[in-house]
């Protein structure tokens, strides 16, 4: 992916503006691969800017009411419905109470201008590599849910993200919400990342610590570090077993350190990343003690 | 190509323009509000910021056919009766800008914070203009306009620290 093309202006395209979910169906049935959905359209016309993606048909779903929700229901979970955009999960109770991670990502994320725009159902669309919400969903064990011709799936995020800006995703679907199981209780989660005064993160982490039938559950992502976020199984098992101190917070930071693949770019090289995941997932899990 | 009627600071304005024309080009191109600035084109320096149905939005991030029926204010929205709102008199007198290339977006998304939050601490200003850039470097002059309107009795506390800058 290269930044920095000449192009200021737009490719040309129809823009679509439905307002039911019958509708978009329709729109992607007719128009298929020369169309995409567009919620926020940050990442989109960013895209579209730098020619990386030419869509012929552009299929604003911002005027669908069905989209625009944002539901919490206990035993059940969240469902954020796709043009929800980060301020408005910045400014929710329920969120920063019971999905902490992912609450303190969607608030750090960008400025708050591009927060009343960006949704996060785009960003996960989007699936580039610095995304800051991936980390979070993928450690609240959420799933995207799609709408297909044959009816609704069901995807969890970690495997939905297949690759930079690549998703499971077939051009005559698209997703309608992301979904996050209801926590268990007295769950703890956190979020941290790097920035070093760059747009995006140069590491990101997310933690969650829970007891799930007398057992202690973990899950430690990275993002950012790599073209995918990536899940540290033998911090989490470390976590798991041994008991939570900071002595084992140390050990499980340094595992991650040395385990998790980090790849090098022009903003980081991989030995820096493999030092910032240590350093991300100690003050992530530092604040869960 | 199709009409697109938007109200620009309280008056209708009617053009008629191709889908794929951005919010910004609409503004500046074809009707003339040059307060907008077109700088990078992706949503990195904000200084093309309109408050877009009531929300700050970047307008080089939006389409203008998504504006259309919709309400869009730029910092000339600010001006009643002739006479300059308070945060615009705080920036001339405290030397908010320089070359004035940001100073409208720094405008109206001041005005806009303090319109839903009338003492915000130094944290909250910083937070609410991190997404733009004043290639100049008068951020300290800024704050200095921003606390002057919301301590005006100069009992100040966050904002203040931050001493007088050196001009």
């Amino acid at each position: 992916m290269s930044f920095g093309s000449p192009y200021l202006t737009l490719p040309d395209f129809t823009y679509h503006r439905p307002s039911s979910i019958d509708e978009v169906v329709a729109l992607l049935k007719q128009h298929g691969d020369e169309a995409k959905v567009m919620a926020g359209g940050v990442g989109l016309l960013a895209f579209m800017k730098e020619r990386l993606m030419s869509p012929s048909h552009i299929i604003d779903v911002k005027g669908v009411k069905e989209l625009k929700q944002l539901q919490y229901v206990p035993g059940r979970g969240l469902s954020v419905g796709a043009s929800i955009t980060y301020a408005e999960l910045a400014s929710s109770q329920v969120l920063k109470e019971k999905f902490t991670a992912l609450h303190e990502a969607v608030s750090r994320t960008a400025d708050p201008m591009i927060r009343a725009r960006a949704t996060l159902v785009g960003n996960v669309c989007e699936a580039i590599p610095w995304i800051d919400s991936a980390p979070a969903l993928i450690s609240l064990d959420a799933s995207v849910e799609i709408l297909c011709p044959g009816g609704k799936r069901r995807v969890p995020v970690v495997s939905f993200i297949r690759g930079p800006v690549d998703i499971d995703l077939a051009v005559d679907e698209f997703v309608t919400s992301v979904e996050v199981p209801d926590p268990a209780p007295g769950m703890k989660s956190a979020f941290e990342k790097f920035t070093g005064g760059s747009e995006f993160a140069l590491a990101s982490v997310a933690v969650t610590l829970a007891t799930v039938e007398k057992k202690r559950r973990a899950r430690v992502v990275f993002g950012s570090v790599n073209s995918t976020p990536i899940r540290c199984v033998d911090a989490e098992k470390m976590l798991e077993d041994a008991e939570f101190t900071r002595a084992t917070i140390k050990t499980a930071a340094e595992v991650a350190s040395e385990k998790v693949e980090c790849f090098s770019d022009v903003l980081a090289s991989t030995e820096y990343r493999r030092h910032l995941v240590e350093v991300v997932a100690l003050k992530a899990l530092w604040r869960l003690l | 190509m199709r009409e697109c009627v938007v109200k620009v600071n309280g008056q209708t304005r009617r053009e008629t323009i191709k889908d794929n024309v951005l919010l910004l080009d609409f503004l500046r191109d074809n009707l003339e509000v040059r307060s907008v600035k077109a700088a990078c084109w992706r949503g990195e320096c904000g200084l093309c910021t309109v408050l877009l149905n009531g929300h700050l939005v970047k307008s080089c991030l939006v389409l203008a056919v998504e504006a259309n029926g919709g309400e869009v204010t730029t910092v000339e929205g600010l001006v009643q009766d002739g006479k300059l709102s308070r945060i615009q008199n705080a920036f001339v007198e405290h030397g908010g800008t320089q070359c004035g290339f940001c100073t409208p977006a720094f405008v109206l998304t001041t005005h806009e914070l303090l319109e839903h939050n009338p003492k915000p601490s130094a944290g909250e200003l910083d937070e609410a203009v991190s997404g733009l850039i004043c290639r100049c470097g008068t951020y300290s002059q800024i704050k200095e306009a921003v606390a002057a309107v919301s301590q005006p009795d100069g009992k100040t506390e966050p904002l203040q620290k931050l001493g007088k800058s050196v001009r």
